[in-house]
């Protein structure tokens, strides 16, 4: 790491030299505390021989001393940034704020923790008039220099400025479009690309002490001082040529969770054509015959980054006139199924220990996975008396009521109901809560009746359309809430078993032995007597299960199909607990013992610490 | 708004509320709000079970026959009618988040978000407080016409404050005041005083 040192008069300080921006070139890897977690994943990926666009850091120490200097940029700063900036002008063949081949970058917040409340990113920051027509002679691609433009302006607005009017006109100019900002906002955007620097900079400090992340470190007693980096990277353009996409790899398959990369590409396109999904990407294997050097060199980094992190990677990645670049890697989102099956696989890899790889599985997923579903062949013959969009899935058997109050009066007599609304208001929660099921007449996917079926996990349809719900009541009727269907009669629901999972059983095995207390399936012989706490009252709510279970050496209940039941179980010190599947109750029980219930506190505290 | 027609505004709001539960939505003191009850029983407005309330037909067509009258200046109210419309806006944006919220994206298919991936959680709960910033103001605005609406406003960032310090039930649990109950239950309050209808 190259590193720029400037001398402070700031007569608070005594030290004179202090690090305050820093290229990341792949040199020594630098003190994730001063140049933050995104800088120190790109410094990171450079020191590993990976193909990273150029950036350099304002350090936290920076911030640290515009704080002090009562929220001003001292001007030394800004001479050490042109300095670095040169850098990346160098590597880019690019030159910011430049007539021909302009250098645009994007413009990142990132402290040693992340904290809510800090500034987003700023993309394509160094657009202008200028640069825009110098970006549309260059790609030969006058609508997207003048895309690039307006992404800028909305983002700036939206970010910087903190206000805006939202989604410009695309066939509005330019100059229509700072116009309506410098309206909404009170202030417009610099034509100068160092000015829009300099502001971005500024407001990326001042969200450091936004009301957001002064709550938050105030609760997880992080330090005040500490301060936020900003990292600046090189944009690169995927759109530049016939060499040249934009893409994602996953160095296993997060659906299944097999052992093969996968992915997609989108050729001749920038990174958000693929979020807002206005064209439709091609697999990855496509590049094997467009590019296959480029091919060959992302799934070697795909292999690189997956062993460096320990854990299935998500890369975004751009193609730059056959040049490949990696944008950004972390952690892959997956479907519970591949989290099951990457945590056994990486363990007989030699990659983990059982114990971490039973940290890699929630007892969430795990419910997922053995939660009731529809019999295919039952479904085929089936009759459909109602259609609408799937909101929650699911499978929910029952009979269909008009109303909250009658949902919840049959439902505690033990009834099965399904609870049938034009639309629900806070009113119908109750009813919601005692249904089986939640079909309403009006209303999409993000209706408040979907919401608060998401979040209890009712199976639910919304939208079947008005009227078309009335004459269903009084019937019996299967919800399947998966594909958006309501079938008459009762279907048969089939309830999947652990034991016909071997990757279930196996993780079992292993959360078995780290347990603090044995888990028995209901049906096998509990060694002593055991509480029902269905039937003791204030058994079903987990703070009051301490002194319920004093003295205690077994228990079953509902309570203990969620975290917090097995929480307090094992708190409470039992010996056993029978419940219907072991696996989520063994990894509730094993995550306790490490405290989990607190991880994302301690994930965080041990990123600080642990630099 | 006389006492009894307060706390059955509030029991609408909070159906099988308690008197805690009534005078925390209207900002109010729990057993004026008992009391107040007790007479709308006594009227057979609301009856009472189990040591919570609901209110009958007659009292449901007395409140809405009472927020006519009552609300008429708030209903010509141009400050306060514009910035409602700055609610509803926002309504959208936050069904959206709070689905955003349920769900996670895994290669092209929508799973139910089983919390496993805490960047997908921490970049939602950080929109909810860019969300919570421009509802506050808004709230302001509404609350300068009826000073009761402030309430809202804090009982939102309380919600948003435990699921930022990780108790993440906070964001949309259907059984505790989560910020989408609180959400939920003023986009009703609203409704109710503009004598508007929910469209979903």
């Amino acid at each position: 790491m190259r590193i720029c040192c400037v001398s402070w008069a700031v007569s608070a300080m005594s030290k004179s030299d202090r690090l305050i921006v820093a290229v990341l070139d792949g040199g020594l890897l630098p003190d994730r505390a001063l140049v933050g977690g995104k800088a120190w994943s790109i410094a990171h990926m450079r020191a590993l021989g990976l193909p990273v666009p150029p950036a350099l850091v304002i350090t936290t120490e920076a911030c640290r001393v515009y704080h002090q200097c009562g929220g001003e940029l001292p001007a030394g700063l800004f001479d050490k940034l042109m300095e670095s900036l040169a850098y990346l002008e160098r590597e880019t063949g690019r030159r910011f704020g430049g007539a021909s081949r302009p250098l645009l970058v994007s413009v990142r917040s990132g402290a040693a923790v992340s904290m809510p409340g800090m500034m987003d990113t700023v993309l394509n920051l160094g657009i202008n008039d200028e640069a825009e027509r110098a970006l549309a002679a260059e790609l030969g691609n006058p609508g997207f220099a003048r895309d690039t433009h307006r992404r800028f302006c909305e983002m700036f607005a939206r970010i910087v400025l903190r206000g805006g009017p939202g989604d410009l006109d695309p066939s509005a100019t330019p100059l229509q479009w700072r116009q309506c900002i410098a309206a909404t906002c009170g202030r417009t955007i610099p034509d100068d690309p160092y000015e829009q620097l300099r502001l971005t900079v500024k407001s990326v400090f001042e969200s450091w002490n936004g009301r957001r992340a002064r709550r938050y470190r105030q609760h997880h007693g992080i330090p005040d001082d500490l301060g936020t980096a900003v990292t600046v990277q090189a944009m690169v353009f995927g759109n530049a040529d016939d060499r040249s996409g934009t893409g994602v790899i996953f160095s296993r398959n997060p659906l299944s969770g097999a052992n093969t990369p996968y992915g997609e590409y989108l050729p001749r396109a920038q990174g958000e054509d693929v979020v807002s999904g206005t064209a439709n990407p091609h697999p990855l294997n496509r590049l094997t015959t467009d590019m296959p050097e480029v091919h060959r060199e992302l799934l070697e980094a795909a292999a690189t980054l997956e062993r460096e992190n320990g854990d299935v990677q998500d890369i975004e990645f751009t193609v730059e006139r056959g040049r490949l670049f990696l944008l950004q890697s972390r952690a892959a989102k997956r479907s519970p199924a591949a989290a099951a099956r990457i945590a056994i696989e990486m363990v007989a890899e030699g990659r983990l220990s059982r114990l971490e790889a039973l940290s890699r599985l929630s007892a969430e997923q795990v419910r997922m996975l053995l939660r009731p579903y529809l019999v295919a062949s039952e479904v085929e013959g089936a009759q459909i008396l109602a259609r609408g969009e799937a909101a929650c899935p699911g499978a929910g058997v029952g009979l269909v009521v008009a109303d909250a109050d009658a949902a919840e009066r049959a439902a505690s007599t033990g009834e099965s109901v399904i609870l049938a609304r034009p639309t629900t208001s806070p009113e119908d929660v109750h009813g919601m809560i005692a249904a089986s099921g939640v079909i309403t007449e009006q209303g999409g996917s993000t209706s408040h009746a979907a919401v608060v079926s998401r979040a209890l996990g009712v199976p639910c349809v919304v939208g079947c359309g008005a009227g078309a719900l009335a004459q269903l009541v009084g019937r019996t009727v299967t919800v399947d809430g998966g594909h958006g269907v309501v079938y008459a009669g009762a279907l048969r629901v089939e309830h999947p078993r652990e034991n016909d999972s071997p990757n279930l059983m196996r993780l079992a095995e292993w959360a078995a032995a780290h347990s603090p207390m044995r888990v028995y399936r209901e049906g096998e012989a509990a060694p002593a007597p055991m509480v029902d706490l269905d039937t003791v009252p204030g058994g079903g709510v987990p703070e009051r299960l301490g002194t319920i279970l004093a003295g205690v050496r077994g228990a079953k209940g509902r309570v203990l199909a969620s975290d917090a039941g097995i929480h307090a179980a094992v708190g409470a010190g039992l010996d056993f607990v029978v419940v219907p599947h072991v696996l989520p109750a063994l990894l509730a029980a094993v995550a306790a013992t490490r405290g989990a219930d607190q991880s994302r506190v301690s994930e965080d505290k041990h990123g600080r610490h642990g630099q | 708004m006389t006492a009894k027609l307060a706390a059955m505004h509030g029991l609408a709001i909070k159906k099988f509320g308690t008197p805690a539960a009534i005078a925390a939505v209207l900002g109010a003191d729990d057993a004026e709000i008992a009391k107040a009850l007790g007479e709308a029983v006594a009227a057979g407005e609301v009856i009472a079970a189990r040591g919570a309330f609901m209110l009958t037909p007659a009292g449901q067509a007395a409140l809405a026959a009472d927020y006519r009258g009552r609300f008429a200046d708030l209903r010509g109210n141009a400050a306060f009618v514009a910035a409602y419309g700055r609610f509803e806006a926002l309504n959208s944006e936050l069904k959206q988040l709070m689905t955003d919220w349920q769900t996670l994206e895994v290669a092209g298919e929508t799973l139910p978000n089983d919390h496993s991936n805490k960047e997908h959680d921490d970049r939602a709960i950080d929109r909810l407080g860019d969300l919570q910033e421009r509802a506050e103001a808004v709230l302001s605005a509404m609350a300068a016409a009826l000073p009761r609406l402030a309430r809202y406003r804090h009982r939102l960032d309380a919600a948003l404050a435990k699921a930022e310090e990780g108790a993440i039930e906070f964001v949309s649990g259907a059984k505790i005041d989560s910020y989408h109950t609180v959400w939920f239950e003023l986009h009703e309050d609203l409704l109710r005083l503009l004598g508007r209808k929910r469209n979903e």
